[in-house]
C-alpha cells in the first residue's frame, strides 16, 4: 500500500531532504493519492457507514421515482405490520409515536371565506347569507333547521348550499340499502358487507356528485373503490435477538397494509393547513418494544402504493372513507367495558391510513426519509361504523424518522380528529329519525375543500 | 345453438332496429353536452383501470372490468353538477328481478339476479312514434321451424309466480323507474364470460322483465297494448367491447303472435379501445408496441353518456 512504502522511506534517523525550496509553488490542486476511507466490505462500523452512505447516494441518484420506490424497498428484513383497525389497546398513542405524530382535537380553523353559507329552510337568501359568516367560525356548528322534511331549494342563491337537497340525497341512500331494497340475510359476521358498505358508497358517490359543481377539484377527481394504501419506514433501532445477524444493531421496520373502503384521488394538491415548522404539542414517548402493543414481525414485500401507479395523473389524495370491520363494534367493547377505548379505534385507524397515504403521496413525488418533504401533504379521512362518523385530517410535515434522520428534525406530523358522533338515531318504517345535520355538514366541507387558487 | 338475440326477439315479440334511437343519438350528436372535453378523462379511466391500479403489473379481468365500469359511471355522476336533475337517480347493486309472461301457451319466466340497476324518479319518455309502434303491427316474427323456440331454456316447474321489480324494492321507493340496466362480464376465464350475441340476448331478456314488471305494477296484470310505453335501457361489457341497448315495451299482450309487437334498438360491438399494454413489447431489442392504450374510441364513451343522460336532457 502507499501509505507503508512511504513510512518505510521515511524511517526516523533517515532524513529525506526535499527538492522544494522555500517559497514553492503549491502543491497541485488533484490529490496525489485517493481520498483514505473506509473499506466498503469490512464488519467494522465505518464500513458499515460507508455502505449506508453508497446505497443513499444511489437512491437520491435514481433516474425515476418507480426506480427510487424500487431501491428503498429492495431489502427485505423483518417488519412489524402495523394494522390501522385494531382492537389494541391505547393503540393511537402508539401509532403517534412510531409516525411521530401529534394529536390535536377538533377540527383544523379554517378561513371564514373558505366556508360556504348554508341555507336555512324558509329563510330568504339574504338573511341566510348574513347568518353564515357568524357561524363559519366556530368548527361543526351547523344552523339546523327546525322540522323541515320536504326539500325547499333555496330560491335563486347559486352561492348558498341547499342542506336540505344533500339531506335528502343521504336519507335516500340511507333508506334504499337498509329498507327498500330486498336484500338476502347478510352473512355471518359480514355484517357490515350487508347495510353500511352500500350507503357508505352510495353517499360519499351522490354527494360528490352533486357538490362537484362547487368544487372543479372534486370534477377531476377519481374515485377508488376499495383500493390499496401501501407504506413502508423506518423508525428507531433495536438490536438483533437472535439468528445469524445477532448482535448487530437494526433499524426497526414497520409497515402499513391498508384497505380503505373509498377514497378520492385529485390532481392538485390540498392547501396545507399550518406552516411547515409548526408545533403543536407533543409526540408520546414509549419505552417498550413495539411488539408488547402487540404488534407482530413477518418478512414480505416492501410496498409503497397510494392506490394507483405513479404514472396516474391524480397523485395527490383528498378524502379517504374507512369502515369499521364488525370485529370492533361498538357493542363489543361495550359489553367488555372497554367503553373508552371506542375512540381509540377510531384516531388509531385515521392517524395509521392517513400517515400511511401521505407519505406515500410524497414518496411518489421523490421525497423520502433522506430527501425530506419541502411542502406539507394534506388529506382527509371519515371512519365510521355505519351510523358514528369521525372526521380526521392529516397534515405530514417529514418524513424523516430513521434513527440518524430524526436527531435532528424538529419538525412534526399533525393530526386533527373528533370524537365519533351518529349521523342518525334509527331508521324506521322508511323514515330516518333524529338525523343531525352537523355530521352532514362537516362531511360536505371535507368533500369541499380544494386549494385556494381554484 | 343459435344467435340468441333472433330467439329473444321470439320469446319477448319483439323487432329489432340496428343503430341506436334518433333520440339518443340526437344526445350524442349535441356539442352542447361537452362530450369532447371528457375525451382526456375517459382516457384516463381507462388507463387508470387497465394500467395503473394494481400494485401488480397488470390487472386482472375481475378487477379492471367493474373498475372502469366504476370510472365510467364516476365521470357520468359528475355531470350531475352541469345537469342537477341527474341526481334523481340511485344505482342498485344486486338486484334480483323476477317476471312472468305467457307465449303462444308456454309460460316464460325471467328470474336471478340482474347486474346493476340504475333507478330514477322519473321515467324515460317514449321512444318511438306512434306510427313506429303501429307499424309493427305488420312485422311478423321470426320463427324457427322446425326447432321450438323454447330451446335451451330450463323447463323448472313454477309454484308462485312472481312479477314485480317490487320484488326488489319495497313500495313506496322514490326512485321507482328502472332506467338502465348494466351486465359486466368480468370472469377471468374466457369459456365463463358470455359470447357477445348470448351478453345481447341476456341484455334483452333482462330489459324486457324489468319493463314488464314495471308495466304491470303502473298498469295492472291484464294484457293490453300499453298507452305508455315503458322504456329500459341496457349497456353489456366486458371490459374492452360495448354492447347499447334500448327496449321499449310497447304491449303485455303477448299470448298472440301479431299485433303491435316492442321494439329493440341494439349497437353491438363498440371498442372502447383496441389494446392496452401493461408492459411495452420488445421483439429483438425493438419496441413493437409501446406502453399504454391504443386505438382509443371516443364515440363509444359518447354513447354511453347520451345513455346516461337520456330521459333527463
Amino acid at each position: 500500500m502507499a501509505a507503508l512504502g512511504a513510512r518505510r522511506l521515511l524511517r526516523p534517523g533517515r532524513r529525506w531532504f526535499s527538492e522544494t525550496v522555500p517559497g514553492a509553488p503549491p502543491p497541485p490542486a488533484s490529490p496525489l493519492y485517493p481520498p483514505v476511507v473506509a473499506s466498503i466490505t469490512a464488519k467494522s462500523k465505518a464500513a458499515k457507514s460507508r455502505r449506508l452512505q453508497r446505497f443513499n447516494q444511489r437512491v437520491h441518484a435514481a433516474a425515476t421515482v418507480e426506480e427510487k420506490l424500487r431501491l428503498y424497498g429492495k431489502l427485505q428484513r423483518p417488519k412489524y405490520t402495523v394494522y390501522p383497525q385494531t382492537f389494541a389497546l391505547n393503540a393511537d398513542r402508539w401509532y403517534r409515536s412510531f409516525t411521530k405524530t401529534v394529536l390535536v382535537p377538533g377540527m383544523p380553523p379554517r378561513a371564514a371565506a373558505a366556508k360556504p353559507p348554508v341555507a336555512a329552510a324558509g329563510a330568504t337568501p339574504e338573511a341566510s347569507r348574513a347568518e353564515a359568516p357568524g357561524a363559519a367560525d366556530a368548527p361543526g356548528v351547523a344552523e339546523a333547521p327546525g322540522a323541515a322534511t320536504a326539500p325547499e331549494p333555496a330560491a335563486g342563491a347559486a352561492p348558498c348550499l341547499n342542506i336540505d337537497e344533500l339531506r335528502s340525497l343521504a336519507c335516500d341512500a340511507l333508506l334504499q340499502e337498509s329498507f327498500y331494497q330486498n336484500k338476502k340475510r347478510p352473512f355471518l359476521y359480514r355484517d357490515q358487507d350487508h347495510t353500511p358498505g352500500p350507503f357508505l358508497t352510495q353517499l360519499v358517490s351522490t354527494l360528490a356528485a352533486s357538490l362537484s359543481g362547487r368544487n372543479p377539484l372534486l370534477a377531476a377527481s377519481s374515485l377508488d373503490l376499495n383500493p390499496e394504501v401501501n407504506y413502508y419506514w423506518h423508525h428507531g433501532e433495536e438490536v438483533v435477538a437472535h439468528g445469524h445477524r445477532k448482535g448487530r444493531v437494526d433499524p426497526v421496520r414497520f409497515q402499513i397494509d391498508d384497505n380503505p373502503h373509498l377514497q378520492i384521488r385529485v390532481p392538485k394538491q390540498l392547501p396545507e393547513v399550518v406552516p411547515l415548522g409548526s408545533d403543536l404539542g407533543d409526540v408520546p414517548v414509549i419505552d417498550h418494544k413495539p411488539s408488547k402493543l402487540p404488534l407482530f414481525k413477518k418478512q414480505y414485500e416492501n410496498k409503497v402504493f397510494i392506490g394507483s401507479k405513479v404514472a396516474d395523473p391524480c397523485c395527490y389524495g383528498h378524502t379517504q372513507f374507512h369502515l369499521l370491520p364488525d370485529k370492533l363494534k361498538r357493542e363489543r367493547f361495550i359489553r367488555e367495558r372497554l367503553e373508552d377505548q371506542i375512540e381509540v379505534v377510531y384516531r388509531s385507524n385515521g392517524i395509521a391510513s392517513l400517515f400511511a397515504w401521505t407519505a406515500a403521496q410524497a414518496m411518489y413525488q421523490g421525497f423520502w426519509s433522506e430527501a425530506d418533504v419541502t411542502r406539507p401533504f394534506v388529506s382527509q379521512a371519515v371512519v365510521t361504523d355505519g351510523k358514528y362518523f369521525a372526521f380526521f385530517c392529516y397534515q405530514l410535515n417529514t418524513l424523516a424518522l430513521t434513527a440518524e434522520t430524526i436527531k435532528n428534525n424538529p419538525r412534526k406530523n399533525i393530526c386533527w380528529g373528533t370524537d365519533s358522533k351518529p349521523l342518525y338515531d334509527v331508521v324506521e318504517d322508511g323514515n330516518v329519525k333524529g338525523f343531525n345535520d352537523e355530521v352532514l355538514l362537516q362531511l360536505v366541507r371535507f368533500l369541499l375543500n380544494r386549494p385556494k387558487e381554484l | 345453438v343459435f344467435p340468441g338475440v333472433r330467439q329473444a326477439q321470439w320469446l319477448t315479440k319483439t323487432k329489432l332496429v340496428e343503430g341506436l334511437p334518433p333520440a339518443v343519438q340526437g344526445i350524442v350528436d349535441n356539442p352542447a353536452h361537452g362530450l369532447q372535453e371528457l375525451e382526456e378523462r375517459v382516457k384516463h379511466a381507462v388507463s387508470h383501470a387497465r394500467l395503473w391500479d394494481t400494485a401488480e403489473v397488470a390487472p386482472r379481468r375481475e378487477q379492471y372490468c367493474p373498475l372502469l365500469f366504476e370510472n365510467l359511471i364516476h365521470i357520468c355522476r359528475l355531470m350531475s353538477g352541469k345537469y342537477p336533475s341527474l341526481s334523481k337517480r340511485m344505482l342498485a347493486r344486486n338486484c334480483r328481478i323476477a317476471a312472468t309472461w305467457e307465449r303462444e301457451s308456454i309460460l316464460l319466466q325471467v328470474r336471478g339476479l340482474s347486474g346493476i340497476l340504475m333507478n330514477s324518479m322519473t321515467p324515460i319518455p317514449p321512444v318511438a312514434s306512434k306510427e313506429e309502434i303501429l307499424a309493427t303491427k305488420e312485422h311478423v316474427l321470426e320463427t324457427f321451424y322446425p326447432i321450438a323456440p323454447t330451446i335451451d331454456l330450463q323447463e323448472v316447474n313454477v309454484y308462485k309466480e312472481l312479477n314485480d321489480t317490487g320484488q326488489c324494492f319495497r313500495d313506496g321507493y322514490p326512485y321507482s323507474h328502472p332506467h338502465t340496466l348494466f351486465f359486466l362480464e368480468s370472469a377471468n376465464v374466457r369459456t365463463n364470460r358470455f359470447r357477445p350475441e348470448q351478453l345481447r340476448a341476456k341484455m334483452l331478456m333482462f330489459a324486457f322483465g324489468n319493463a314488464l314488471a314495471k308495466a304491470k305494477a303502473l298498469h295492472g296484470n291484464d294484457p293490453k297494448v300499453l298507452e305508455q310505453p315503458v322504456v329500459v335501457q341496457s349497456i353489456g361489457t366486458d371490459g374492452q367491447l360495448f354492447q347499447f341497448m334500448v327496449f321499449q315495451l310497447n304491449t303485455t299482450d303477448l299470448v298472440s303472435n301479431d299485433g303491435i309487437k316492442n321494439l329493440v334498438w341494439i349497437d353491438s360491438d363498440q371498442n372502447l379501445y383496441e389494446r392496452a399494454q401493461c408492459v411495452p413489447e420488445v421483439k429483438k431489442r425493438v419496441v413493437t408496441k409501446p406502453a399504454g392504450i391504443s386505438g382509443f374510441q371516443p364515440d363509444t364513451f359518447k354513447k354511453f353518456l347520451a345513455l346516461y343522460l337520456h330521459g333527463t336532457v
